[in-house]
């Protein structure tokens, strides 16, 4: 389905959607830095600068309760999290990268284990993608098969238009729903020119043969020389869009506690930790490597897809900056 | 001191983090002389002020403690010569910092109580009980306890029961 | 923020960038070092990230430019394995890089003579919020710049023989925040406190980076006992975050390379200029200036303040 908002009407939609009771999650300042997350108004949206983190905590948090426990007496009293309580949620404003990812997260937790909290939040969530008008010299999703009108994700996708406004399609039946509930807001498809989206400099990448070249690769003197610096925090995986290893702990006395399910990274040295004191990943490298392998051979070997959608932020945030789409690249000219 | 038993609407939790060798010594003399001072404290008995970490001070308040009391030897009469020592600069600066963050120092006091000073012991857990008592519980912590990352949270009236219950 | 923004004059980095590339050259030739680490640039343009390098032909690679803002300090320390501390290493320092290698070496973490220093005369470096290939301004240089000490590292093996022109007068970032912050009440500072920190996400780059915090295992990572909460929630960033701090006191010189690469844009280095303007008032003690074994924090005398002990 194809239609017309204005931004006037984009914002009554938001708020409209807010005074129901909906979660709105978009892009706002937040103690000076642009993050996805729930708005009181729509006029708090920003679009112009990609949020610092991705939109993958939707549906992924930075740090959820999956059951908490008390102990009464002799008994333990174990109490788990009902997920039919996620709340009903529109994410608006999500960038192309953003969106692209949530497939990509999508085969994993729906895979041999049926991630109930990760899956819940997804039924419940309605993505209203925005193509992209901004980038900098660190995006490379033109690399890796994307671009700043990728729909892939999106129920429903947002062209801005010169002239005010965005050009609307609908991806799925929750973009449909959306329109029909509120079609009010949005008119028939008018013909103005969408505005200059954004151009990242990154040639395509041929993601084939970096898979065949890390194939045969796992030892290679590659890995030292570009991780060697790299000093270990998880940075790089936290603000990544598709990365999605998480850590389980219990929290809280011998009385009663939470267990929290948070984000982990393979950088960090406790990642591979064992409790014998072994560290099969003893080196940065090794964790480095692992996270090329994850990301360009393990997930396409498994699911067919690239764990990459080349929003560039760990290039941004690597505090000693690595570069992800250069070292992809050299791999694919080996 | 209290002479007899006060009814009050708000009972102060005071976390001790006392010295084995002088104020554990001086609080067990106020008992033994009979002198009353608030049961509002809890004594958690330390070899040495030098062995307290300024984490346990963190964790006592996270864990729901309205005021903290640290208390040792007097300098010069360390078990271990100069534990309390460098507890003293290492507390001198933990407490900057903790008003730096916004906790108000009136919730944390220090003390040097020797093993014949139960009535400084008396006088020290009193008055910052009453002090304490003047300010009210420590709600920073204990809200913050109960944050979450906005993508981890879940409304229920459920979780908000338990809040108001603590 | 100055109401007009002045270039600053980077103009001797090129001459710094051939006075390094040719001693480097030098120094593998002579085999006076096993590795030199320093700067290279890297894709994005104008940017530049940490090289190890062991041989001369790797020399015509070194480059220092306003992009050159890592302290490579921290790849010196025991918690980096993967540099081979063996034989002496060459190691390019800004004035408030040498400022961490004292503070290590008065932890007996490193040896002088285990290390060739090239020291650079630096009139500043870039604020983490610009973009690599931004000139260097009154507006775009690192806040720790702004108050910056050390423009020519003292006690270095080799030092470009370049003169730095005179800098603009800039205002100080850090004291400014400090006081304003002070003057708050506790509540509207812990207010302040909890927005920033809520931002944390535990990647614990902060402490990745740091020269200091070369611990086998962090506090923060053990879970017997539990300290601190390992989850990035407000509770345990706050924790995290005070614990750091504390334990930075007395040590931490002022690199900010944990404000630099905090990915939440946290305030990180003023709890640590905090710290050290109040070690400075109660103990006359500045971390980085000469090799002490011993800390404000690790020594004592019988007069200290205790004015706040009942």
């Amino acid at each position: 389905m194809q239609k017309y908002i204005t931004q006037q009407n984009l914002n009554t939609l938001i708020d409209t959607l807010i005074a129901s009771g909906t979660r709105v999650v978009a892009p706002r300042m937040s103690a000076g830095i642009p993050l996805y997350e729930p708005l009181d108004s729509s006029v708090e949206m920003v679009t112009d600068q990609l949020p610092r983190r991705s939109a993958k905590e939707a549906f992924f948090p930075v740090c959820e309760e999956i059951m908490s426990y008390e102990k009464e007496g002799q008994q333990i009293k174990l109490t788990d999290i009902d997920p039919a309580r996620f709340p009903e949620t529109v994410l608006v404003g999500v960038r192309p990268c953003d969106a692209a990812a949530i497939p990509v997260l999508d085969a994993v937790f729906s895979w041999d284990y049926k991630d109930e909290f990760f899956l819940e939040r997804r039924r419940k969530t309605t993505v209203i993608g925005l193509a992209c008008t901004t980038a900098d010299d660190a995006c490379f999703c033109t690399a890796v098969g994307l671009s700043p009108a990728e729909t892939r994700g999106s129920d429903l996708f947002l062209i801005p238009l010169n002239g005010g406004g965005f050009a609307c399609q609908s991806y799925s039946e929750k973009g449909e729903a959306l329109i029909s509930n509120n079609s009010a807001l949005f008119s028939e498809p008018n013909n103005a020119a969408p505005l200059p989206l954004a151009a990242p400099q990154a040639d395509k990448i041929d993601l084939k043969k970096v898979k065949s070249w890390l194939d045969g690769h796992f030892e290679d003197t590659l890995w030292d020389g570009i991780a060697v610096r790299c000093v270990g925090c998880g940075a790089c995986a936290f603000v990544c869009p598709a990365c999605h290893c998480f850590d389980i702990v219990d929290e809280g006395t011998e009385k009663a506690g939470k267990r929290r399910k948070s984000w982990d990274a393979c950088g960090f040295w406790k990642f591979t930790h064992h409790a014998s004191g072994h560290n099969p990943r003893d080196l940065q490298p090794k964790r480095y490597r692992n996270r090329i392998m994850h990301k360009f051979k393990y997930y396409d070997d498994k699911f067919g897809q690239t764990l990459c959608t080349g929003c560039g932020r760990c290039v941004r945030v690597c505090p000693v900056g690595i570069d992800i789409a250069a070292i992809v690249e050299e791999i694919s000219k080996k | 001191m209290h002479s007899e038993n006060q009814k009050h609407d708000f009972e102060p939790k005071i976390i001790a983090f006392v010295c084995t060798w002088c104020t554990y010594a001086g609080a067990d003399l106020a008992g033994t002389s009979r002198m009353q001072y608030p049961s509002n404290v809890r004594v958690l008995k330390f070899p040495c002020t030098g062995r307290i970490d300024p984490v346990f001070i963190l964790k006592a308040f996270q864990q729901g403690a309205d005021g903290v009391l640290v208390s040792g030897c007097h300098p010069g009469d360390c078990h271990y010569i100069a534990g309390n020592f460098h507890a003293r600069r290492r507390f001198a600066a933990f407490r900057k910092l903790l008003e730096f963050i916004g906790v108000d120092l009136g919730r944390l006091a220090f003390s040097w109580v020797s093993a014949a000073e139960g009535g400084k012991w008396v006088e020290v857990v009193t008055d910052l009980t009453e002090k304490v008592r003047a300010m009210g519980p420590m709600v920073e912590f204990k809200d913050l306890a109960l944050e979450e990352q906005w993508s981890g949270v879940i409304n229920t009236p459920e979780l908000q029961e338990a809040y108001d219950a603590i | 923020m100055p109401l007009t923004s002045q270039p600053i004059d980077t103009s001797i980095y090129a001459t710094i960038t051939a006075a390094i590339r040719s001693e480097a050259s030098r120094l593998f030739t002579a085999a006076e070092v096993v590795a030199i680490i320093g700067y290279a640039a890297a894709r994005r343009v104008g940017s530049a990230q940490p090289v190890i390098i062991t041989d001369a032909a790797a020399a015509e690679t070194l480059i220092f430019t306003e992009a050159c803002v890592n302290n490579l300090a921290v790849y010196l320390t025991k918690a980096k394995k993967e540099i081979p501390k063996k034989g002496k290493i060459g190691i390019i320092v800004k004035g408030c890089d040498l400022k961490a290698l004292v503070g290590l070496m008065g932890e007996s973490q490193l040896k002088r003579e285990d290390l060739y220093l090239i020291g650079i005369p630096c009139a500043g470096v870039l604020a983490s919020a610009v973009q690599p290939a931004t000139t260097l301004t009154t507006e775009t240089i690192a806040s720790k710049c702004c108050e910056c000490d050390v423009h020519l590292p003292l006690g270095c093996d080799f030092v470009p023989s370049v003169t730095l022109p005179p800098g603009p007068q800039m205002e100080s970032r850090y004291s400014e925040e400090i006081a304003r912050l002070e003057a708050l009440t506790p509540a509207e500072r812990w207010a302040y406190w909890k927005e920033q920190f809520a931002k944390c996400i535990k990647c614990y780059a902060c402490r990745q980076i740091c020269p200091f915090c070369f611990c086998e295992q962090c506090l923060c990572d053990r879970n017997k006992p539990q300290m601190v909460e390992t989850t990035p929630r407000p509770a345990g960033n706050t924790a995290w975050h005070i614990v750091r701090a504390m334990h930075l006191a007395g040590r931490c010189a002022g690199c900010a390379e944990c404000e630099r690469v905090c990915p939440m844009d946290i305030p990180l280095n003023l709890l640590n200029r905090k710290m050290a303007k109040e070690l400075k008032e109660l103990y006359d003690y500045e971390a980085g200036f000469e090799i002490n074994d011993k800390g404000p924090l690790t020594m004592f005398t019988e007069k200290d303040d205790q004015s706040f002990i009942k």
